[in-house]
C-alpha cells in the first residue's frame, strides 16, 4: 500500500509579500499594499465591478492545459505484437479516458485521472502485420520465413519468431507479401487505426487524433517521426501511412516531408510530425552534416523541417532528451535519466562529438547558429513530453507505470531484465523512464484546436506530473505583474506565450517574463523554476546559461542568477513515500535577462523542477518486496520543460 | 469489406487454439472417450506454465496461470466445436474459414447498428455514464500557501471575517494572492475543478451555495474563498446530443455480452475438469 503524505509548505519564498497584505479593505474605501495605494478609483480601472454578461467574452486565449499523449503504440505495432501486446487501438482510447481494463499481463490497469487526448501512433512498416501472421494468411505462410515464424509460435517459440522478426525488419530483410500500403491488409490495418479514432473523438471532452509513427530506423539510428492529423476519417482515410521500406517508403526526413506536402496538397488534411529519441540516433536527430548525403544542410532541408515539424518529444520512457552533462557541465541538472550508451539497437556505442546533435539544447543552440548562416532556423520546435509505450497503456506515473513493453508490465524482475543488450552494451529495464505526457494550451478540448495550439508551439513536456506552467515573454513586464489577479490576462496583453518570437527590441530594453507555475494537485511540490537561456555570440560559438528565478523554502537567488542550495529530500525508499513539507506548490515572478544584447540571437525556455519523489523503482521494490542492487536510481526529480521564446535582432 | 478480426478479442483464442494445435492432439484420445469432456492435466499445466516462463521470464502468478487455464478451456471449447461442425480439415485456408466462422457468430450481433430505441434504453439504464456534470461558475480570494507561511492561518481568520460582512460579490481586489489560472471560473465543470484543485476542493464547493462568499476551501496550493456565482446541477443529455457516445458504449457492452453469452452457451455443453497443478509450480507462483 502506497501512503503519500501532503502537507502545505510551511515556507514563504516572498516574506514581504506576505506582509501586510491584508488590509480589511472591504469597509475601508482604499488601501495600501506592497504595490502601492489602490484605491478606488484605480481599483476600479482594473478590476471592472460587473464583467460582461457573456462569460466568454475577452476571454478567446486558453485557460486551461490540455494534458496528453502523442506517441502510443498498440498490438498494431509489428514490435508491439512480438513483445505479447494484446490491446488494439480501441482498448488504448478506453484507457486513455479513464476506464478501467485489462492489460495484457493479465492485470488490472486504470489511470489516476483520464487525460485530455491521447493519438494512437503505430509504426506504419508493418502496421497489421502480426493479425497477418498469426492469422496464417496464405502469402506470407509461402516464404520460407514467413512459414517459419508461423511454426516459431505455434510451437511455442513465439519470444524467439519476435525477435527474428524484429532484426529481420531492421535489416530490411521482410518476406515477400509483408503488408504494405496497398495491400488489403495494410489497408484494412489502417481503417481500423482511423475507426478506433473517430469513435473516441468526443470533442469537448476528449480528443482522439489518428496517427501514427514512421519509424526510420536506418542502421539502428533513431530518427523516428511521428504524424497526426488534424482532420477526420474521412480525410485521413484518403492516404496511407509512408513506410520507411523501399520502394514505397524511405528513410530520409526529406522524403516523409516530400510525402507530408502531397497529402496535404491531395486530400486538404493538416499533418505535422514530430521526432524522438534524438538521444538513440547516434549524432543524427539534428544534423548539421545531413547522414544521407553528407552535406551541410541547405535551405530547403531547414525551410521544410520547421515547416512540418513545430514540435519535438523531449522525454519519454527510453530517456530524457533535454540535454546531457557532457553538453552542459554547469548545470548540475541535466544528469536526469540519462540514455547515452548508444544507437536503438545499440550496434553502434555512443561517442561524445555526437551528443551535440541530439539533445533539445543543443539543437535549439545549433538551430540559431543555422539560422544565421541560412536565413531559417530548421530547429525552430516546441516541446512534449510522450510515452512510446507498446502495451497500449500511456501509463508512466511513477506509481502506477505499466512499462515499455507487454514484457515490461509491472513484475517483481522487469527492473532487472535487461531491456536492450547487445554485444557491446546494455541497457537494463530499471533504465526505462516513467515519462512523459504533452500539455498544450488550447483553447478547448477539440482536434482542431490542440493541433492548432500544436502547431503555434504553445506546449509544455512534462516527465509525468500533471503541473501548471506559464510562460509569457515581451518587453513590458513588471514586477507588479506577478501580483496580477489575472496572470493570464497580462501575459497574453503584455507578451507572447511559449512558443513564439520577440524580435524589434525598444531602445535600451531587455525582454522580461512572466512565468508561473503550479504543482500537480495531488503530486509533489516545486523545487524551483529556472530559465534556460541560449544564444549565439559575437564570435558565432553557441553559449548558453541556467538562471533561477524562482527558489523554494526561503533560499536566496545569488547575483549570479543561481540558488546552490538543495531543497533537500524527503523520500522514505524503503516505503516509496515522501511528504510536501519541502518546496511550494506555486511560484510566479517576473524576471529580465541581466545580460541582454539585442544584437544577438537567443531563446529562453522554462523548466520546473519537482521535489525529489520515490521513482517506480522504488514503488516496485516496496509492492513486490524485492532488493535492488545499489546501481539502480530509487528517487528521481520530476520535471517540465516549455517550448522556447525566440529572440531574433 | 470490414475485417473486423482485427481487433476481435475472440480472434486471440482462436489463434492461441491454433497455436496449441500440437497439444490438442495430445488430448484427441481423450476426446475420443468423452467428447464432452475437457480434462486440463497436470502436466498440460506445467507445460502453460513454462511456455509463459519462456516468454515473460518469470512463472506466472497464480492469477495469471488461472487466467491461462481459461483461456485453454475456451479455445479448446471453441476449436472442438468448430471441427465439430466439420469446418476443419487441412488446409489454411480453411483453418481460417474456421476461425471467422466461429468470430461472426458473435460479430453477428456486434454489427448490427442500433435502434433509436435500443439506445434510449440504454442511456435511461446507464446514467451515469453519460450524466453532464455539474458546472460552476465562481471567483475566489486565494491565499497561497507558499507566499503565506506561517501567517497563512491567521490572514485566513482575517478574511474570512472581511468577507463575512461582504455583500458584494466583487472581492476588494487588495486581498488575496494571485492564482496562476486566474480568480474566475467560468461554467468549470466538477472533474475539471478536480484536475486543477483536486478531489477534496470539488467535493467542497459543489456543496456551497451560490451567492455570497465561503470558504475557506484548503487545497494543496493554499486556502480559497469562493463566490459561486451559478451552480448548473448535473443532467440527464439528451439522446440526441450524445447519440455517438451512447453508441460507442452501446457497441462496447453488446461486444462484451456477445462474447460472454456465446461463450457461456457452448460452454455448458461441457463437463470441464481441471485437475489440481502440483505443488511446487504453486509455490513457485506464489513467490
Amino acid at each position: 500500500m502506497v501512503i503519500r503524505l501532503y502537507t502545505i509548505s510551511r515556507f514563504a519564498i516572498v516574506s514581504t509579500l506576505a506582509a501586510g497584505v491584508l488590509v480589511t479593505a472591504a469597509i475601508a474605501e482604499d488601501a495600501t499594499t506592497d504595490i502601492g495605494t489602490l484605491d478606488k478609483e484605480s481599483a476600479e480601472k482594473a478590476f471592472p465591478a460587473k464583467p460582461p454578461y457573456s462569460p466568454y467574452a475577452g476571454r478567446n486565449f486558453p485557460t486551461r492545459p490540455y494534458f496528453g499523449d502523442t506517441h502510443l503504440h498498440t498490438s498494431y505495432s509489428m514490435d508491439a505484437g512480438a513483445f505479447g501486446a494484446r490491446l488494439g487501438p480501441k482498448d488504448a482510447y478506453r484507457f486513455a479516458r479513464g476506464e478501467e481494463v485489462i492489460a495484457s499481463s493479465g492485470q488490472r490497469a486504470k489511470l489516476s485521472r483520464p487525460l485530455d487526448f491521447l493519438v494512437v501512433a503505430d509504426h506504419s512498416d508493418g502496421m497489421g502485420f502480426f493479425p497477418q501472421l498469426l492469422g496464417g494468411d496464405a502469402a506470407l505462410l509461402a516464404t520460407p520465413q514467413g512459414r517459419k515464424w508461423y511454426d516459431e509460435i505455434n510451437s511455442g517459440k513465439g519470444a524467439q519468431a519476435a525477435l527474428d522478426i524484429v532484426v529481420s525488419f531492421g535489416k530490411g530483410q521482410m518476406p515477400k507479401g509483408f503488408p504494405t500500403p496497398g495491400t488489403p491488409a495494410y489497408r484494412s490495418a489502417w481503417r481500423e487505426t482511423i475507426m478506433a479514432a473517430e469513435e473516441a473523438n468526443d470533442p469537448g471532452r476528449f480528443t482522439a487524433f489518428i496517427g501514427y509513427e514512421w519509424t526510420s530506423n536506418d542502421g539502428g539510428n533513431n530518427l523516428h517521426r511521428n504524424v497526426i492529423w488534424r482532420d477526420n476519417g474521412a480525410k485521413a482515410s484518403l492516404v496511407e501511412p509512408y513506410t520507411t521500406l523501399p520502394p514505397l517508403g524511405s528513410p530520409n526526413p526529406r522524403d516523409l516531408w516530400k510525402w507530408m506536402a502531397m497529402t496535404e496538397e491531395k486530400t486538404g488534411a493538416e499533418i505535422l510530425a514530430l521526432a524522438h529519441n534524438g538521444n538513440l540516433s547516434n549524432g543524427r536527430m539534428f544534423p548539421i552534416i545531413e547522414s544521407f548525403n553528407g552535406k551541410r544542410i541547405d535551405r530547403e532541408y531547414a525551410e521544410n523541417r520547421v515547416r512540418w515539424e513545430p514540435l519535438y518529444e523531449a522525454t519519454q520512457i527510453k530517456g530524457d532528451g533535454e540535454t546531457h552533462p557532457f553538453l552542459s557541465p554547469n548545470d548540475e541538472f541535466a544528469n536526469y535519466e540519462r540514455w547515452d550508451k548508444g544507437n536503438l539497437d545499440l550496434t553502434e556505442v555512443k561517442k561524445p562529438e555526437m551528443l551535440e546533435f541530439e539533445y533539445v539544447r543543443s539543437a535549439l543552440k545549433n538551430g540559431l547558429k543555422m539560422e544565421a548562416e541560412l536565413g531559417v532556423n530548421p530547429y525552430k520546435f516546441g516541446l512534449v513530453g510522450s510515452t512510446d509505450s507498446h502495451t497500449g497503456l500511456t501509463a508512466v506515473e511513477e506509481d502506477n507505470f505499466f512499462g515499455k513493453t507487454s514484457s515490461s508490465e509491472p513484475s517483481a524482475d522487469r527492473a532487472m531484465h535487461p531491456f536492450i543488450k547487445s554485444d557491446k552494451a546494455v541497457i537494463m529495464g530499471w533504465e526505462t523512464t516513467a515519462s512523459g505526457y504533452a500539455a498544450v494550451w488550447a483553447t478547448e478540448n477539440t482536434r482542431e484546436a490542440i493541433f492548432d495550439a500544436m502547431k503555434r508551439r504553445e506546449t509544455y513536456a512534462t516527465t509525468g506530473p500533471r503541473m501548471v506552467v506559464r510562460f509569457f515573454g515581451g518587453w513590458d513586464f513588471e514586477s507588479s505583474d506577478a501580483n496580477n489577479r489575472m496572470p493570464a490576462k497580462i501575459g497574453y496583453t503584455k507578451g507572447v506565450p511559449m512558443g513564439g518570437d520577440l524580435s524589434s527590441a525598444p531602445t535600451g530594453k531587455a525582454p522580461s517574463f512572466l512565468v508561473a507555475a503550479l504543482k500537480d494537485p495531488i503530486g509533489a511540490n516545486l523545487d524551483r523554476v529556472q530559465i534556460i537561456k541560449g544564444w549565439l555570440g559575437k564570435d558565432g560559438q553557441t553559449q548558453e546559461r541556467v538562471y533561477d528565478v524562482a527558489v523554494s523554502g526561503g533560499r536566496q537567488i545569488a547575483s549570479d542568477g543561481r540558488s546552490k542550495t538543495s531543497v533537500g529530500n524527503t523520500v522514505d525508499v524503503a516505503n516509496a513515500t515522501w511528504t510536501n513539507t519541502i518546496g511550494a506548490g506555486e511560484m510566479i515572478t517576473v524576471w529580465k535577462d541581466p545580460d541582454f544584447d539585442p544584437a544577438l540571437r537567443a531563446f529562453y525556455y522554462v523548466r520546473v523542477i519537482e521535489i525529489p519523489t520515490p521513482r517506480w523503482t522504488a514503488y516496485d521494490a516496496k509492492y513486490y518486496g524485492i532488493k535492488l542492487p545499489n546501481e539502480v536510481r530509487m528517487t528521481t526529480t520530476e520535471r517540465a520543460y516549455t517550448s522556447p521564446i525566440w529572440y531574433t535582432p | 469489406m470490414k475485417l473486423p478480426f482485427l481487433r476481435e478479442p475472440l480472434l486471440h483464442f482462436l489463434v492461441l487454439g491454433a497455436a496449441l494445435f500440437g497439444l490438442f492432439s495430445m488430448l484427441e484420445k481423450k476426446d475420443a472417450e468423452a467428447p464432452t469432456k475437457i480434462v486440463i492435466s497436470a502436466s498440460h499445466i506445467a507445460t502453460v506454465s513454462d511456455r509463459f516462463a519462456r516468454t515473460w521470464r518469470r512463472a506466472p502468478t497464480d492469477q495469471e496461470l488461472q487466467g491461462l487455464i481459461e483461456d485453454d478451456i475456451r479455445d479448446e471449447i471453441f476449436y472442438r466445436e468448430g471441427r465439430a461442425a466439420g469446418l476443419d480439415r487441412d488446409d489454411i485456408v480453411i483453418r481460417r474459414r474456421v476461425r471467422q466462422k466461429m468470430e461472426f457468430l458473435a460479430e453477428d450481433i456486434d454489427g448490427t447498428e442500433p435502434s433509436d430505441e435500443q439506445l434510449a434504453t440504454y442511456l435511461v439504464s446507464n446514467p451515469e455514464l453519460f450524466r453532464i456534470e455539474d458546472r460552476l461558475t465562481f471567483h475566489q480570494v486565494f491565499l497561497s500557501a507558499n507566499r503565506r507561511g506561517s501567517a497563512l492561518e491567521g490572514d485566513t481568520q482575517q478574511v474570512a471575517r472581511v468577507l463575512a460582512q461582504t455583500t458584494s460579490s466583487t472581492s476588494p481586489p487588495t486581498i488575496g494572492d494571485p492564482f496562476l489560472l486566474g480568480d474566475e471560473f467560468r461554467a468549470m465543470s466538477q472533474s475539471d475543478i478536480a484536475h486543477t484543485f483536486g478531489e477534496a476542493f470539488v467535493r467542497q464547493i459543489s456543496s456551497v451555495e451560490p451567492g455570497r462568499w465561503q470558504g475557506p476551501i484548503p487545497s494543496s496550493f493554499g486556502a480559497h474563498f469562493v463566490f459561486v456565482d451559478e451552480h448548473l446541477s448535473s443532467k440527464q443529455p439528451s439522446l440526441d446530443t450524445v447519440r455517438e457516445a451512447v453508441k460507442r458504449e452501446w457497441m462496447n457492452a453488446r461486444r462484451v455480452e456477445a462474447e460472454r453469452k456465446l461463450y457461456d452457451q457452448l460452454r455448458q455443453r461441457y463437463q470441464v475438469v481441471v485437475e489440481t497443478q502440483p505443488k511446487a509450480t504453486a509455490s513457485e507462483a506464489g513467490r
